[in-house]
């Protein structure tokens, strides 16, 4: 019943049964065509003669049927003529019938009329017309249908043939294509399991025939790739979240066994240190988890047209002390009123943390530059600064959370700031990316026109 | 001022009722938003602290019928859930601020003042005076010792925040939040940064000092130390 069970046995079973129902049609229609149509026209000839006949014998009598069963005999016809004619007192007078039955009533009768030429046999079946006179002669006339009863025997058996073959090779050659068919599957089916039961470097063998399998085998290995690559990439993650949490926690932890023990003077600081330490870990908590929540959006339901303009001039803004601290020179150019669809909150923030990461990595008496401008089919946020930039096979990997580059782990911040960002970016739909400014970075963020 | 906290955790709630206390309000606790609910019906309040989540009936719903029912006592809205949508959701609710858990309790104090504080019929005052700081709120104008002060419009909104909270902590966020009407913690010290810069220009020459720094907080303008 596992058989049964198979679909590729069961496909090559409909296929056996297709096959024999097309083999049924072709033999009905040769036969159609062969060999009813054929004897439909040997029969009406032979009726038409045995009339005629009949007609001779009833106005002209026994001698003028005789002659013309004789010319009958000798003309040349494609079909072999044969005929018996027995007088009312029983003496048969003139037949080419080697025997015929007893008479049944008028009707027709298939007798065979195999001739003896010299040694040679040849095998003849009259199609007879078999009829009696009123006064009681009887005259079989009848022609040879030899070669149609051969056709029908013939494809009779051929039809029985290609039955009995199509079954008997349907149901092996299913079982085999089934077999064929389901150690491809099981392969794939083993593969899966192994990556379920953890192995995620588990990969589909490749047949290399190129066939529909190894296609599939070819997809299937492409995602068990990505996620692999996704898998690693949040256990990486979670091993920054607990490294990055764990280093203020130690420090706070540190912190309250030395209060415990410590005097009057230093307890204030001690205090400060922890509320510190505890404040830290409750914003990177926060970021943690606002940057997973932003991941986790699916649908925004918060957005609405928002005014980029108005937000990267209100961010220029709030950063202003600090680029005139630092003594940047600023160049902004934000075209007014570009109206984009998003969040609001999040891109003010998002904007935020990119022109913050601008100012901190810019040295003193550097420039940055926020432009905000319509293109052919979009609206470009750029943001340039002349820091050190990023280098370009580092571009990606600041994405990721708690990505620290070695050439400004130095600086503050949480590692936090340009995944959410990203997170942001993704969930508007937009695409984000880095360029080198040559020296400094330079950020280009695309928003499609709003319909 | 009389406060009712409707917060489930027993300790939170004995933090905030102590620190409250400790600075001279009268602080009223219910552990369940049933008896929460009964209880901001029953007597008068300057000050609800709400928590969001809570057993019997959710810290929304109560804000929801206690605002059917027409009570307009100040809500501040207790959260762990810190999140912007979940933010504008409470205030939408009829919460008048919002405060993520954990907080500092500075901060808790800070906004509960601020709310306490919050005229809830009279009209707007038109002129602000501490000491010898004018702040003519509707002309936009500063003054002081008599002296014209001019002063970015940023730098007017957050001395006009100030001014009106005269005497009350504000803290960081809470100006973040009203001045710039941005809820994200910028990780940075530019709010510091801006206040310095509005000092320069209306406080660090004059005698008597009046925007004072308090330390972990935030800012408190009053005339004495």
């Amino acid at each position: 019943m596992r058989l049964l069970g198979s679909l590729s046995f069961r496909l090559a079973l409909i296929y056996a049964f297709l096959f024999a129902i097309s083999t049924a049609l072709t033999v009905g229609g040769y036969y159609l065509l062969n060999i009813r149509n054929p004897m439909g026209k040997v029969r009406s000839g032979v009726q038409v003669e045995a009339a005629m006949l009949a007609g001779t014998y009833v106005t002209e009598g026994q001698e003028a049927l005789v002659r013309e069963l004789q010319e009958r005999q000798r003309s040349d016809a494609e079909r072999k003529p044969f005929h018996a004619f027995i007088a009312p007192d029983g003496k048969t007078i003139i037949h080419n019938l080697p025997g015929w039955p007893e008479y049944h009533g008028a009707g027709w009768q298939m007798i065979e009329a195999d001739l003896y030429v010299g040694s040679g046999e040849s095998d003849h079946f009259s199609l007879t017309w078999d009829r009696k006179f009123n006064d009681g002669a009887r005259l079989l006339v009848g022609r040879d249908v030899e070669d149609l009863l051969e056709r029908q025997e013939f494809a009779g058996e051929a039809a029985a043939w290609m039955l009995v073959s199509a079954l008997l090779l349907g149901i092996p050659g299913g079982a085999l294509l089934s077999l064929a068919i389901g150690r491809r599957i099981d392969t794939i089916s083993a593969t899966a399991r192994r990556v379920m039961a953890g192995d995620l470097s588990g990969r589909i063998p490749l047949q290399g025939s190129n066939d529909d399998f190894d296609r599939l085998a070819e997809t299937l290995n492409l995602m068990l790739a990505r996620i692999e690559e996704l898998l690693v990439s949040i256990r990486r993650l979670s091993d920054s979240v607990a490294h990055e949490l764990r280093t203020p926690l130690a420090r706070l932890s540190a912190d309250l066994s030395e209060l415990e023990t410590a005097d009057a003077d230093t307890r204030p600081q001690l205090t400060r240190a922890a509320l510190d330490e505890a404040d830290k870990l409750i914003r990177l908590f926060d970021m943690v988890l606002r940057i997973a929540r932003i991941e986790g959006l699916r649908h925004a339901t918060s957005f609405g047209e928002v005014d980029l303009s108005a937000l990267a001039t209100d961010a220029i803004e709030f950063y202003q002390p600090a680029i005139e601290e630092r003594e940047l020179r600023l160049d902004v150019r934000i075209e007014p009123g570009r109206i984009i669809v998003g969040d609001g909150h999040m891109l003010a923030q998002a904007i935020g943390n990119l022109l913050d990461n601008a100012i901190k990595y810019t040295p003193p008496g550097g420039r940055i530059a926020l432009h905000v401008l319509a293109v052919a089919d979009a609206i470009e946020l750029h943001i340039v600064d002349s820091g050190p930039g990023i280098p370009p096979d580092q571009r990606e990997r600041v994405w990721g959370r708690f990505i620290r580059l070695a050439e400004t782990a130095h600086e503050p911040g949480t590692g936090l700031g340009l995944p959410f960002v990203k997170a942001v970016a993704d969930v508007h739909e937009t695409a984000i990316n880095l360029y080198d400014a040559g020296p400094g970075l330079h950020v280009v963020w695309k928003f499609p026109q709003p319909k | 001022m009389q406060i009712l906290l409707i917060e489930d955790d027993a300790r939170v709630a004995a933090h905030v009722s102590k620190g409250l206390g400790e600075v001279g309000h009268i602080v009223e606790h219910k552990a369940d938003g049933r008896a929460g609910l009964l209880q901001a019906a029953a007597e008068y309040y300057d000050v609800i602290i709400l928590d969001r989540m809570l057993p019997h009936v959710d810290g929304l719903t109560i804000l929801q019928t206690l605002r059917a029912t027409g009570d307009a006592t100040p809500v501040l809205i207790l959260s762990a859930l810190n999140d912007v949508d979940e933010r504008v959701r409470g205030l939408r609710a009829g919460g008048d601020d919002y405060l993520s858990k954990p907080f500092a309790l500075a901060e808790l104090l800070a906004r509960v003042e601020a709310l306490g504080r919050r005229p809830q019929t009279a009209p707007e005052p038109t002129r602000i005076t501490v000491a010898d700081l004018e702040v003519d709120v509707v002309g936009r104008t500063v003054k002081r010792g008599g002296q014209r002060i001019e002063l970015t419009s940023r730098e007017f909104r957050i001395l006009d925040y100030l001014i009106r909270n005269a005497g009350r902590v504000v803290t960081r966020a809470m100006l973040l939040e009203n001045v710039w009407d941005y809820s994200f913690d910028p990780q940075t010290n530019i709010i510091d940064q801006h206040v310095s810069r509005l000092r320069q220009k209306m406080d660090r020459d004059y005698p008597v000092q009046l925007i004072h720094t308090v330390r972990g907080t935030g800012y408190v303008l009053r005339e004495a130390q």
